[in-house]
């Protein structure tokens, strides 16, 4: 009897012990359901070429015969067609300017332009003209300011839209400082700059009642800088190798064909050859280069920009995107221009859709409304293709 | 009419799936958040490709739809304004008309269509301009490039002499003699009508009475009065305008090369156009065009290096060849 009460005190505990044991299981398959933590969506792009071209050349027709008024409404029209077939977890985002707006700011800044040409070239009264340049030089950073306010209030998602709250006088301070730093130091703390300015941007960018924050450093962007620059050199370094020593294997065969030939032909095809030379390898290569820094620096700035804590991810392949750049150059180059469409949609998709995020939950957050201002800003820096990497 | 549709109130960013329901009382009521307003209440974005359309309700409320063609089907049901430009992407031949057109545009433009409008700007700008323009570019290229002529008094009263019979009586054409030894052999025309004349030019004249220099002259005057130089400003405006507007993102080859191509090509014609007049006041004043042939040919001669009959050189250098230019003069000679 007495050993009957132990076995079951021992099955009694055994019994307590592997529930132990299924519990701890228990947790410890929570904690492994909870290891990947980030739900990471990425986002999508769906619209195509041949629509976005018809849409592309149609704005430039109606541009045309509208004398260029079109052209507001043209930006508008390609605009929304890019936001609306950019999806994230299954909803779109929503370009909302105004193109009366865009035109006014348009009709201000071709204006001020003609001015300046016209006081420059055919009056030649460079003291009006410089000051014009003058007064658009003192009210860059608040024209900067202003275009990153338009991007981010007319972009919305889910009917909430972006916000930024940066101040003119943070960057009238950023711009002044940097300014003389950069001089000093020759360019050398462009890096530190460029953390600086992404922070005055995405720290003061919000979504709705969501922040953003970046906290990138300033030896990550160095890092990134000497890697761009030991790949570039080493790039070119392997080309220019692989025909100099195909160059050298003709002269070596065929060293008398070539003298002779050259004597027939003449000095004048060499120059010819250069810029053939030029053509098919230098150009394709200034387009790789922009391709393979923006790659490097979109993955940077993803990967160090959160939401409300919710990260962001780039998975871009510098390399890949840079031969994009290129082969979009010369696509469009050869084409006369007609695959712009088609070369933009292909650079574009290929980023977004290595770009994800992982949110816990999309119907967080609250609105704080459209709001309205000025769009000078945005066509200055439009018009003069100043590029604020947003 | 019902349409499926995705809402968001505006004050979160939570999404709803929702049926629009457009009835014929001309009211839409979207029943499981009590909305029914009248029709003319929303908003309707245009269509554009195969995106989801916003529908914009009072107090901030959006919904998107995918259903276009149904959406359409409403906008036409009840009579509303629908947007033309969706017709015109949609059409294979409105599309294709708009590759013809902007192809056909930019094609005119850099041909012939530049020409005109660069006529009419000229021809709109009040002379008073161009002379204080002028005046300031004689004033920096004599502070850094012309020096004082060092021609005798016998050299300068013949070509001045020459001048005031092709000026005829207009004042607006002064003649300025200057040396030039870093651009040795030339003339040039400013568009007030003020022309300069190189002492390096006048050594290479080979004709004792300096006609030679005389159809100089008269080459200088066409420039001015074809406004050439103003002609020339407008129409590389123009052409860079509009190679950077249709290429985008490539412009910086893309404005750049070209450029250089038309307007190599613009300043040959304005330099036939210049020849062109030189014949027509010589011959108007009896003098024969053989001497402008003698005056090309010492020039190329000083130049061989430089001109040949490849094709690369007739397409890049701004001038017609010189030996096509002997011959223009030769031919005329009679």
């Amino acid at each position: 009897m007495e050993e009957l009460t132990r076995d079951i005190d021992g099955v009694e505990s055994l019994q307590k012990k592997v529930h132990k044991i299924e519990t701890k299981i228990d947790e410890l398959q929570d904690d492994t359901n909870r290891k990947p933590k980030h739900n990471f969506k990425y986002f999508e792009f769906k619209g195509n070429a041949s629509e976005y071209f018809r849409i592309w050349i149609v704005n430039i027709a109606l541009t045309i015969l509208t004398l260029g008024i079109y052209s507001a409404w043209a930006k508008v029209r390609s605009n929304r067609y890019i936001y609306a077939n950019t999806y994230l977890n299954g909803s779109n985002f929503e370009y909302n300017a105004d193109p009366i707006r865009i035109l006014i700011g348009r009709i201000v800044v071709v204006s001020l332009y003609a001015l300046f040409l016209l006081f420059t070239q055919y009056m030649l009264m460079p003291k009006v003209a410089g000051s014009i340049a003058f007064i658009a030089f003192i009210a860059m950073p608040w024209l900067v300011r202003q275009a990153v306010g338009f991007k981010l209030r007319n972009t919305s998602y889910r009917n909430v839209p972006f916000r930024y709250e940066g101040k003119v006088s943070s960057f009238y301070g950023f711009f002044i400082l940097h300014f003389f730093l950069n001089i000093i130091t020759f360019m050398l703390i462009f890096p530190y700059s460029y953390v600086k300015f992404k922070k005055l941007i995405l720290n003061n960018s919000h979504y709705g009642d969501g922040d953003f924050k970046f906290s990138g450093g300033t030896g990550d962007a160095y890092a990134i800088y000497i890697q761009i620059f030991v790949w570039s050199t080493l790039l070119v370094f392997g080309v220019v190798l692989f025909f100099g020593f195909i160059g050298a294997g003709v002269g070596a065969v065929f060293g008398d064909m070539f003298t002779s030939f050259k004597s027939l032909i003449g000095p004048e095809i060499v120059p010819m050859l250069v810029g053939a030379g030029v053509f098919l390898f230098y150009i394709p290569f200034i387009f790789w280069n922009k391709g393979f820094t923006d790659g490097y620096f979109s993955n940077f700035v993803r990967e160090k920009t959160t939401l409300n804590n919710a990260p962001l991810k780039g998975e871009i392949k510098p390399f890949k995107l840079g031969v994009i750049s290129a082969t979009n150059a010369l696509a469009i180059f050869f084409s006369l221009g007609l695959l712009f469409p088609w070369a933009q949609i292909r650079y574009l998709k290929y980023k977004l859709e290595h770009t994800a995020f992982a949110c816990e939950d999309y119907d967080q957050f609250e609105s704080h409304g459209y709001v309205t201002g000025s769009t000078v800003g945005e066509e200055m820096v439009d018009f003069f293709d100043i590029d604020i990497g947003l | 009419m019902l349409i499926e549709a995705l809402l968001y109130d505006g004050k979160s960013s939570k999404e709803h799936k929702v049926t629009l329901d457009f009835t014929f009382g001309r009211r839409v009521k979207i029943d499981s958040h009590g909305i029914d307003v009248a029709l003319e209440d929303i908003i309707i974005e245009s269509r554009l490709g195969n995106t989801p359309r916003v529908i914009e309700f009072p107090n901030g409320v959006r919904c998107k739809s995918a259903e276009n063609d149904k959406l359409d089907q409403v906008l036409l049901d009840f009579n509303l304004n629908k947007s033309k430009t969706h017709k015109i992407e949609s059409s294979l031949v409105l599309t294709l008309g708009s590759v013809f057109l902007t192809i056909g545009f930019v094609w005119f433009m850099l041909t012939g269509g530049a020409n005109y409008t660069a006529n009419f700007l000229a021809n709109i700008l009040p002379q008073s301009s161009l002379n204080e323009m002028s005046e300031l570019t004689l004033k920096k290229l004599d502070e850094n490039l012309l020096e004082e002529s060092n021609l005798t008094k016998i050299q300068h009263n013949i070509i001045q002499a020459h001048f005031k019979k092709l000026a005829n009586g207009d004042s607006r054409y002064k003649l300025h003699f200057r040396s030039a030894p870093e651009i040795g052999p030339n003339a040039f025309a400013l568009p007030s009508g003020d022309i300069v004349l190189t002492d390096q030019l006048v050594a290479l004249s080979r004709d004792k009475e300096y006609r030679d220099i005389l159809g100089v002259l008269a080459h200088e005057k066409g420039h001015v009065v074809e406004k050439h130089s103003l002609r020339m400003a407008i129409k590389t405006g123009i052409a860079s305008v509009i190679i950077g507007y249709v290429t985008g993102d490539i412009s910086i080859i893309a404005s750049t090369v070209p450029t250089i191509l038309v307007n190599s090509s613009y300043s040959r014609d304005f330099e036939r156009e210049a020849d062109a007049h030189a014949v027509k006041e010589m011959k108007k004043m009896g003098v024969s065009t053989i001497y402008m042939a003698e005056l090309f040919e010492s020039l190329s001669k000083k130049y061989e290096s430089l001109e040949n009959n490849s094709t690369v050189g007739s397409l890049m250098s701004s001038h017609p060849l010189t030996s096509e230019r002997i011959e223009y003069f030769k031919s005329h000679a009679n």
